[in-house]
């Protein structure tokens, strides 16, 4: 069934569809909506299910590994200074191994305040051990929270997906909603090993010596890079039950492509358009949408990849003193693929600036135009 | 290496399925919380010291039971005082801060009532040699018979007239204390081994002096003699005393009155006399020499006199009484005005000079106070026309023919100090310096309950400290209003002597005892338990206890913080 809707309700959508029993979160713009809806659900009897209101983000992170580590599905959305906040909790879900399922709205981080979108607030939280994917519209966005919940369920790790702030959480599209049944049998009631008993009760997160520390930690680490392969399973398996598919990078235009522009999130939508313009005017451009990005799918890049000259990676974040995060990953994946590109970083999009068909047109001029590389990132703005 | 998931989830994540207990947390601190029950302000202004926050806890649980058993441990007379008690603990209760002070009175009168068909056992504590008499029946002489047996010591009390009681039995009304009641209350006292010898008087019967053969004696005489106004034609047959008028009724005399009654008098035996008056068919007025605000009656019968139809008569006093030819008295008034207030005391009346008025009435009925009848005793038990007692005697005395308000639960606390005073004399204690740990707060009332948890090894711990309101939490409470008392219809009510106020209903009662702040005593609200971050606290209502395990308490304090009744302490370790 489609309907006209905005990217948080389509979040709200897919948590409603996957019958989460423990939804835990606090109001945040630009996230409120997810929140609100679920609310209004919860209050007609439609969304089946506990609903916390918890008083700060820290708690509602914290309640969705304690109800996970009974053995229930759960989720909150959150964004921004709500991620920032959670982030201690952040790295107990991972190490307790509970498989949450988080959207977080990409908003800049303050100061200064604002809401615009930004992704540094969840690639900050790059090494808490959660799975990320970043998503480009409503659609993706709702079928990335029911895949997110097939991953997180066998690999015990937590999984969060990302959409834009007011790009895709406000604007509204054409969102293709599944059938209950449908998820029902695609992602079956959850049974995890984690069942809490209280007549065997346990005490989660004791002292371990180093050994066990850095075992738990491979441990985590091995389930990590096994989500590079289970992701693309759940996503094959997805698209042969409705139709719809991502990968975990999807490349475009790729074949003969001399110059190659990287993206997540909604830029991509953006760089479709001006890929295939610049296409018609004999430019040979290509595109590659990273989807995934923890774990980071660094054989799939170097596939992607292979034998191109240049690539042009677009941040919509920064991370100062190093630059866009993305092309950290890219240039680091790529560095053992033999006769691997020269690899540019571009900013454009930071603090919710608009990247428009001609943003991205100037970007592929320019990157066209360099024969020497470049270390620091270059800057796009509008002048 | 290759992990696989199994259904262990510690193979996961580490789980310890041992106990952390092992971890002694509670030593990192530097402060522990005590549980201290604490004396609410009401315990403390009560003159028997009654436990209250602890009767309303047990009212509020539907406990009645417990709750009478908690009121009996310091006073033998629920029913009579939650009737007729000029009730100072509502004055002094905590919430009474907050919105309205919780009914108190009428809660110790529905413990009573709801327990009126069960049976109460009491049991003397322990087994004495000692005998003891008591002169006097009223509310102190069966108080003080009622602990010292309670303490195991043959009582004998000597009455002078053919049923005990005194004031309570003679001085009130029916339509305040039905006799019902009266006549259960003493009974349960009488089930101890009490030996009552009626229609005794001491210097008629026996001998003052018979008496030495006891180890201890307790002289609670009252006082049953009507003062006299110096009125000229005082002595008229017209003229009746209010005592008199008082115990005619409550010996089911037939009276008839005319038309009009004038009584002189503010005080409570002045208002029973004119409510009686009034149900006897007569138009009543009460003259009182000050004004309303100096009447010594309970409010509560000031406005219950007037709202049944009592009329009053302020600043004037009967100099002179005529009869007519109508057999009317024809009563002269002086006019009074009132001096000046000092600061001390109530202010004086003074005569308005050639100020007077006349007024015509059928009866005049004097009630301007009580004196003790002395002609008894030996002169060194004698000061200012009451009786006063030689220090380190075995002679002690209370109530109304001492030197203390004259009320019914001054009595009781009277009776009781006597009680434990006698008790230590013949367990040779010294009582002077024992008495101070066991009172209630600092106006004067003692706990028979402290009295007992030392009195096995006479080792007291210090008396507990009073609860302001500033210690009460009051984020925990809503405000609400009090349950209003039902009364008898008024037009029902002149025609009988029948009780006038009704008390509570069921809900009710569990209402007013639920808006007890219980201030200092602690009523299982397990705010301490829910608050508590490192879940030590233990709470069993039915053992009444609230332990803390200490092994694991770090003395963060939230629990005292919790408290909204400053039941929990923090003190500091060495």
């Amino acid at each position: 069934m489609k309907e006209f809707m905005t990217g948080n309700h389509a979040v709200a959508h897919a948590v409603k569809l996957c019958r989460a029993p423990l939804i835990a979160a606090y109001p945040i713009t630009p996230q409120t909506a997810i929140y609100e809806k679920l609310s209004e659900w919860e209050a007609s009897g439609e969304l089946k299910g506990i609903m916390m209101r918890t008083e700060s983000e820290h708690s509602a992170m914290a309640s969705c590994i304690a109800a996970s580590l009974t053995g229930v599905r759960t989720f909150t959305a959150t964004s921004s200074q709500g991620i920032a906040l959670m982030h201690e909790m952040l790295h107990f879900a991972a190490g307790c191994r509970a498989p949450v399922v988080m959207a977080n709205v990409n908003r800049l981080l303050a100061a200064p305040w604002g809401f615009w979108a930004d992704q540094l607030d969840s690639l900050s939280q790059r090494d808490t051990g959660w799975v990320q994917f970043y998503c480009e519209n409503g659609q993706e966005s709702l079928d990335t929270v029911i895949q997110a919940y097939k991953i997180a369920e066998q690999v015990y790790l937590p999984t969060m997906l990302s959409l834009e702030a007011f790009f895709v959480s406000h604007f509204m599209e054409v969102v293709d909603l599944p059938e209950q049944e449908q998820v029902d049998q695609f992602l079956p009631l959850m049974d995890l090993p984690h069942k809490f008993d209280i007549d065997k009760p346990g005490f989660l997160v004791p002292v371990v010596p180093s050994e066990l520390y850095q075992k738990y930690k491979h441990m985590a680490q091995v389930s990590m890079d096994s989500v590079k392969r289970i992701a693309v399973e759940v996503d094959q398996e997805f698209k042969e039950e409705f139709g719809r598919g991502y990968g975990i990078v999807e490349p475009i235009m790729l074949e003969d492509a001399e110059v190659v522009l990287v993206t997540a999130g909604s830029i991509t939508s953006t760089a479709r358009v001006a890929v295939k313009d610049l296409r018609k005017r004999g430019k040979k451009i290509g595109l590659l949408k990273v989807r995934l990005f923890r774990p980071f799918p660094v054989e799939a890049v170097q596939i992607a990849l292979r034998g191109k000259k240049k690539i042009a990676v677009i941040d919509r974040n920064i991370s100062l003193g190093s630059g866009g995060i993305f092309c950290q990953e890219l240039r680091a994946a790529l560095v053992h693929s033999p006769e691997h590109p020269l690899t540019y970083s571009y900013l454009a999009g930071i603090g919710g600036t608009d990247v428009t068909p001609e943003v991205i047109e100037k970007i592929a001029s320019d990157v066209t135009n360099r024969e020497q590389p470049v270390d620091k990132p270059i800057w796009v703005t509008e002048s | 290496m290759e992990i696989q998931h199994d259904s262990s989830s510690e193979f996961v994540i580490p789980i310890s399925y041992g106990s952390s207990e092992i971890t002694q947390t509670g030593k990192w601190g530097f402060q522990k919380p005590e549980t201290v029950f604490m004396t609410a302000p009401c315990q403390e202004a009560c003159p028997a010291g009654i436990n209250i926050p602890q009767f309303l806890y047990f009212a509020n649980e539907g406990l009645y039971g417990e709750a009478l058993l908690t009121i009996l441990k310091e006073s033998p007379f629920p029913g009579i005082c939650g009737r007729v008690c000029f009730h100072p603990c509502e004055l002094s209760c905590n919430r009474a801060q907050f919105d309205e002070s919780v009914s108190i009175h009428t809660m110790e009168r529905y413990v009573s009532d709801a327990t009126s068909n069960e049976m109460i056992e009491l049991l003397p504590l322990s087994v004495g040699k000692s005998n003891v008499a008591i002169v006097g029946a009223g509310p102190a002489g069966l108080s003080c018979a009622y602990f010292l047996s309670l303490l195991g010591h043959h009582v004998t009390i000597f009455e002078a007239r053919k049923e005990p009681g005194g004031v309570m039995r003679w001085g009130i009304p029916d339509y305040r204390l039905p006799k019902s009641i009266l006549k259960r209350e003493i009974q349960r006292i009488l089930s101890l081994p009490i030996e009552l010898k009626t229609g005794t008087k001491i210097g008629r019967d026996i001998s003052f002096d018979e008496l030495s053969q006891f180890n201890g004696i307790f002289l609670s005489p009252g006082a049953g003699i009507n003062v006299l106004l110096s009125l000229q034609g005082e002595k008229l047959g017209q003229i009746w005393k209010g005592r008199e008028f008082l115990e005619r009724i409550n010996s089911k005399e037939k009276i008839k009155l005319g038309k009009e009654t004038i009584v002189i008098g503010g005080g409570n035996t002045a208002m029973d006399v004119a409510r009686s008056a009034l149900r006897l068919a007569s138009g009543v007025t009460v003259a009182y020499r000050r004004t309303r605000d100096e009447m010594p009656a309970i409010k509560d019968e000031i406005e219950e006199a007037e709202g049944e139809g009592v009329k009053f008569g302020f600043l004037i006093q009967p100099v002179k009484v005529n009869i007519l030819k109508n057999k009317k008295l024809s009563v002269k008034f002086q006019c009074m005005k009132l001096s000046r207030r000092d600061q001390s005391s109530r202010p004086k009346a003074i005569p308005v000079r050639g100020k007077f008025i006349t007024l015509e009435t059928d009866h005049l009925i004097t009630a301007v106070g009580e004196q003790v009848d002395l002609s008894w005793l030996p002169e060194e038990l004698i000061k200012n026309q009451l009786i006063e007692r030689k220090r380190s005697s075995k002679i002690f005395a209370g109530g109304d023919a001492v030197d203390q308000p004259r009320t019914i639960v001054t009595a009781i606390g009277a009776g009781k100090r006597a009680a434990i005073s006698i008790d230590s004399f013949l367990r040779g204690n010294d009582e002077d310096s024992i008495l101070s740990k066991m009172t209630v707060g600092s106006k004067g009332s003692l706990s028979m309950e402290a009295y007992l948890r030392g009195r096995e090894n006479a080792d007291w711990p210090q008396a507990k400290k009073v609860v302001p309101y500033e210690e009460i939490n009051t984020l925990f409470f809503e405000p609400s209003k009090r349950a209003r008392v039902r009364k008898r219809n008024r037009d029902r009510v002149l025609k009988s002597f029948s009780e006038v106020n009704l008390g509570y209903s069921a809900k009710e009662a569990k209402f007013s005892a639920s808006r007890c702040f219980s201030c200092g005593t602690c009523n299982y609200c397990y705010n301490c338990y829910y608050f508590c971050p490192e879940g030590v606290i233990s709470l069993d209502p039915a053992q009444r206890a609230r332990t803390v395990d200490f092994d694991h308490c770090k003395g963060c304090g939230t629990c005292a913080k919790a408290c909204p009744r400053s039941v929990v302490e923090m003190r500091k370790l060495p």
